[in-house]
């Protein structure tokens, strides 16, 4: 019993140490005072303020629809690619396994580099080509990770009784294994998502000249010194993020467990 | 046989020719001269390592991975035991509130501790309403301490997690087996639990620590002019000085760290597997 009450106070200062941070700065985002004074006195003006800012309305446009090209392209090729190599041996499958980890080793900041001396090399500017593909490079092994997880619970002896009902092999796989697959094809997306839509470094590295992403808008706001209105947009990315956590956590809950397992 | 291929290939390619190939490329430009010599040099190479503050600066940044890895494992390991051994209703929300951070904005996390840290802000009226701070400054914002800080509270969950997988494979029965054997409480857990669960904290370690060497936007925000790393460096080579090919130098050295960094801690944990 005292072992318990140790844990859950120990638990509860661990908590705080996380949590306690971006409440603070949800609340400041509210506090009418420019510099997070207190005594706390309740205001919207910086959301207002944030909405009439174009620039950062645009870039955070910018960003959702370069998250949302990063997830498409992640889940599609993701789950191309362990449909594939299931039919490999294992010292191949081995080698696929440290290829998709291997974005995951690398410090982001070589990644980007190395991408932008890509370029140089081929002598092209930088451009949303190349800035969609580094961030398909470093969001797939998420996205590849909850697809695979899933593939694996799957039993393939379904999948075998329906080509002994005489489906062929897409009929199977429109009927039987997308169907298994897509709460999990769902969840990845929303990973890759999420770490496309936060990814500073990447975006940094190959932004095109002129256009700016959301996390570069509020990196550089950062930089030049306090603007209240990044508290109210970071608050609006944390809410956003825990509600997709929460969809991600409902959608995945027994394979999530299992990972952890 | 075909079809599998075709399946599997343009991920393949895009891994290969994205990931693996610019590294080389990456490479090929640290042996060429900024200056404009012509072929290959070892200059960049040559400048990096004569300068004492570049390898003041690798030093430093070896140090700073090291403390906030060693800082996660203190911080997270007995939090991990906890939701594995000694919590058991209410687990999942704990996990749960553990992964939400894990997975929300890490330049935002960083940004948060700004308003904290801040001199005059929310810690040090905090601080001073408890009688814990007296007047002046709180001097912690743009230091290597607020680094710290908004490091290990990154990169900590990591730790957690990577730990609590392995101490939930751990079966009670084994602990009630050390128990019952005579062994005490500091016993079981060096010679029992510990060599168990190691496998965890090394991979934990490995997640913190590699980011960690290539960390430059929380020592940026968070350290100010005192933030320099190995990181900021190759940042500012590639946008304020637009020394690209010593950029490229600086950041395949920092390559190496990695790599060297990963293998060691692969052989611990392989070593571990063995004696275990």
């Amino acid at each position: 019993m005292a072992k318990k009450i140790i844990g859950w106070f120990y638990s509860i200062i661990i908590l705080i140490f996380f949590y306690a941070p971006v409440a603070v700065l949800m609340a400041m985002s509210f506090n009418k005072s420019r510099y997070g004074a207190l005594p706390f006195e309740f205001s919207t003006e910086w959301y207002r303020v944030l909405f009439s800012n174009q620039k950062l309305i645009q870039a955070a446009l910018d960003s959702l629809a370069i998250a949302a090209v990063t997830a498409v392209l992640c889940v599609v090729l993701g789950t191309a690619m362990m449909l594939g190599q299931r039919e490999f041996n294992s010292r191949v499958k081995a080698f696929f396994n440290s290829l998709v980890v291997f974005p995951l080793v690398i410090p982001w900041i070589i990644l980007g580099l190395s991408l932008l001396l890509l370029l140089r090399a081929l002598g092209l500017d930088r451009n949303y080509a190349m800035l969609l593909i580094g961030h398909v490079v470093v969001s797939f092994p998420y996205a590849v990770m909850v697809i695979g997880a899933r593939l694996e619970d799957m039993n393939s002896e379904i999948q075998e009784a329906s080509y002994n009902l005489g489906a062929n092999e897409w009929t199977t796989f429109k009927r039987i294994t997308l169907p298994m697959l897509s709460p999990a094809m769902l969840a990845g997306g929303f990973l890759a998502f999420m770490i496309s839509f936060d990814n500073f470094v990447l975006s940094y590295f190959l932004i095109p000249t002129g256009k700016t992403t959301l996390p570069i808008e509020i990196y550089s706001s950062i930089k030049f010194g306090f603007t209240p209105e990044i508290n109210a947009i970071s608050s609006i990315i944390l809410a956003a993020t825990l509600l997709m956590i929460t969809v991600i956590a409902v959608l995945m809950r027994s394979s999530l467990m299992r990972m952890f397992k | 046989m075909k079809k599998k291929a075709l399946l599997v290939s343009p991920a393949m390619f895009i891994l290969i020719a994205f990931a693996v190939v610019p590294l080389f490329i990456m490479l090929y430009f640290s042996f060429i001269s900024d200056g404009g010599v012509p072929g290959f040099t070892l200059e960049n190479y040559a400048r990096f390592f004569s300068k004492p503050l570049y390898l003041a600066l690798t030093w430093k940044t070896i140090k700073m991975s090291a403390l906030v890895t060693l800082i996660s494992i203190l911080v997270g390991y007995p939090m991990a035991y906890i939701i594995a051994k000694i919590i058991k209703s209410g687990r999942e929300i704990l996990l749960l509130l553990i992964i939400i951070p894990f997975w929300s904005s890490q330049l935002v996390r960083a940004y948060s501790w700004m308003n904290l840290l801040r001199d005059g802000g929310i810690l040090q009226d905090f601080l001073a309403k408890l009688h814990l701070f007296k007047g002046g400054e709180l001097g912690i914002l743009f230091t290597q301490t607020a680094v710290i800080i908004g490091l290990v509270h990154i990169f900590c969950p990591y730790m957690i997690i990577t730990s609590y997988m392995t101490l939930e494979k751990i079966d009670d029965s084994v602990l009630e087996a050390s128990k019952s054997l005579g062994a005490n409480p500091i016993t079981t857990f060096l010679r029992v639990i510990l060599p168990m669960s190691k496998a965890g904290i090394v991979t934990g370690a490995i997640l913190i620590f590699v980011p960690c060497l290539g960390s430059f936007v929380e020592p940026r925000i968070l350290g100010g002019v005192n933030g320099s790393v190995i990181g900021t460096v190759i940042q500012d080579q590639f946008f304020e000085i637009y020394g690209w090919n010593f950029g490229a130098a600086i950041a395949f050295i920092l390559l190496a760290m990695v790599l060297v960094s990963m293998g060691v801690m692969s052989a611990v944990n392989r070593r571990g597997e063995e004696n275990g």
